[in-house]
């Protein structure tokens, strides 16, 4: 079946029944999300938004109650449907025991990848991830971000077009997580969909092209990143504007902050940016400027998983 | 450069075997083991190092009643008698003890995600897990086994290949075990308990054996049934006892079938649950 997407879930949930008073708990609830194919996607939430519980449906290490799952096209409960994945978990356990090149070559053989091409992708991908002299060497003896870059590896190792990273660059030091972020940047254009769980705002802002915000296990908000960070309101830079005016503007809800030469009016859509001048101008009031603002992720994601109702700061 | 599906799953299931040995030389539980049974082949060396007629001759003497004439046969047989009974008991309960960490081991949290999402169905992997433990012991038997009948052979000249039933026998009375240190293992994520599970089978087994002397103190009809019903439930570890003695020592026929399907279909049994389980958990 040829779909153009990667993941596709539908309706799908989880809920947990505490065993003793029989209180339903939804991690994840009613969830449909579309993944499209050779994009990086970021999924954020804050702790206990059900973004682990969701990945783990995705791989089928947690059953969802209801709903369904997904990867390019095959239910994801199939294992062979998992075949075309490379995963990264959050808090790993890598067996201490094995060596580097003993750890990939268990992995590989799971995913499915041969003996022979295994010896031959092992120490090219120790090499990738800068870790070409530890292979012999057992994991117990690896740093956290050791750790991480092996777990990369792991997940490269069978070539996947689907590659699922929970918290990748968590605990890797900053040089660390600039290799990380190249190698994942080496895979842009190769027909790769890099589907990222993080709660570094950051990175997901400036590596991922698409993003998802879970709030209480409900999809909150999804989109192009570039279509989520603009198009939050206008600025408008007034001054001479009498001060009730200035109040009646605050009555319609806009918000209000002194500039240097006046003030700076944030209104949310373009009739209200319009009425706003309008006003301004019939008071003899100077418009300065006027702009299109936008958003960091970050304020995205507060606006969105906040609590309390969405407003312009004043 | 991947495997087709079948090769694939075949392949998967020996990394998983492979990774139980890796695991178990790790934690030391293989070299354990094969370090015990050395220390008993040792022993036996070494006590068979005296001349093996002086010993046995002293080794009869120490019996309730001297004998004049010493049956080298008898002796043998004896001594045969004498370690499958040892290595049938304490031999399953060491490998109880061996066995009961690998399953909880495996369920750990960070390490079963990553593994479940590969692509192999949950009961490949749990099954893995299970024959890997099952060849592991079954090395280990047969090493100290072949061992002990190869010494006693070579010092003896007797060559009795029914010594090695104790073999087949110990290590299936293992897998049986081993069935419920998986399924409580899979439920309850312990390794204590599931020795505790297993050896409290091997004890409950032993008493619904005793069949003649319940009926006899049992006073209802009702109970006297639930009694048998519960005997023919459990693994047969005492009946097999008695079944590897009478073939081993004694070369008698014997009714070997009856404790052996129905041990084993207890294990298939339990098996199952544990994978049914294992399926339909979250991890």
């Amino acid at each position: 079946m040829i779909t153009d997407y990667a993941i596709e879930t539908d309706a799908i949930q989880k809920i947990y029944r505490s065993r003793l008073r029989g209180r339903e708990i939804k991690a994840v609830s009613n969830l449909t999300l579309r993944v499209p194919r050779a994009v990086k996607f970021g999924l954020l939430g804050a702790n206990g938004a059900g973004k682990t519980t969701f990945v783990k449906m995705l791989l089928s290490a947690v059953i969802p109650s209801s709903g369904s799952a997904r990867l390019f096209g095959r239910d994801a409960r199939m294992p062979e449907a998992r075949r075309p994945v490379g995963y990264l978990p959050e808090n790993h356990r890598f067996p201490t025991y094995l060596t580097g090149f003993g750890m990939l070559d268990f992995y590989g053989a799971l995913s499915g990848v041969d003996s022979r091409t295994r010896r031959r992708r092992i120490p090219e991908l120790l090499d990738r991830v800068g870790l070409q002299e530890w292979g012999d060497v057992r994991l117990k003896k690896y740093s956290k971000g050791m750790l991480q870059r092996l777990g990369l590896a792991q997940a490269l190792l069978h070539n996947p077009v689907l590659l699922i990273l929970d918290e990748p660059t968590d605990g890797v030091d900053p040089v660390g997580r600039r290799d990380i972020r190249d190698i994942l940047n080496s895979l842009t254009g190769t027909g790769v969909t890099i589907f990222i769980n993080s709660h570094l705002l950051s990175e997901v802002e400036t590596f991922c092209d698409y993003v998802a915000i879970l709030k209480k296990g409900e999809l909150a908000l999804e989109g192009k990143m570039a279509n989520l960070l603009a198009g939050r309101g206008y600025r408008i830079l007034v001054s001479g504007v009498p001060e009730r005016v200035l109040d009646e503007l605050r009555g319609i809800g806009a918000g209000i902050a002194r500039s240097e030469t006046g003030f700076e009016v944030q209104a949310l859509t373009l009739e209200e940016a319009n009425a706003i001048i309008d006003r301004v101008r019939a008071a003899d009031g100077l418009v300065e400027s006027m702009s299109a603002t936008t958003s960091s992720l970050e304020e995205v994601f507060i606006r969105t998983t906040s609590d309390t109702p969405e407003h312009v700061a004043a | 450069m991947t495997q087709t599906t079948a090769d694939h799953r075949a392949g998967a299931f020996w990394a998983i075997i492979a990774d139980t040995f890796q695991e178990a030389r790790a934690r030391w539980l293989f070299w354990g083991l094969f370090g015990l049974s050395t220390l008993l082949i040792l022993l036996f060396l070494f006590v068979l190092g005296v001349d093996v007629v002086q010993g046995a001759r002293v080794t009869i003497e120490i019996g309730p009643a001297s004998r004049d004439v010493f049956d080298i046969n008898k002796f043998v047989h004896q001594a045969y008698s004498w370690i499958t009974i040892v290595l049938y008991i304490w031999g399953t309960l060491l490998a109880v003890f061996a066995s009961a960490g690998l399953v909880p081991v495996l369920l750990e949290s960070g390490r079963i995600a990553l593994l479940l999402s590969k692509p192999i169905s949950r009961s490949r992997l749990l099954l893995g897990r299970y024959v890997g433990n099952v060849l592991i012991i079954g090395a280990n038997h047969t090493y100290l086994i072949l061992s002990i009948w190869l010494i006693l052979g070579s010092k003896t000249q007797i060559w009795d290949p029914r010594f090695l039933l104790a073999i087949p026998i110990s290590v299936f009375m293992f897998s049986v075990l081993l069935c419920v240190v998986v399924l409580v293992g899979v439920v309850l994520e312990s390794a204590a308990l599931s020795i505790m599970a297993a050896v409290a089978l091997m004890l409950i087994s032993t008493l619904l054996a005793q069949l003649d002397w319940s009926m006899r103190l049992l006073s209802s009809e009702w109970s006297r049934q639930l009694w048998v019903a519960l005997y023919w439930i459990v693994p047969k570890v005492y009946d097999l006892a008695g079944v590897m003695k009478q073939l081993v020592v004694y070369d008698r026929d014997v009714d070997w079938f009856t404790p052996v399907w129905t041990s084993a279909a207890f294990a298939i049994a339990t098996l199952s649950s544990a994978v049914l389980i294992f399926r339909k958990r979250d991890f």
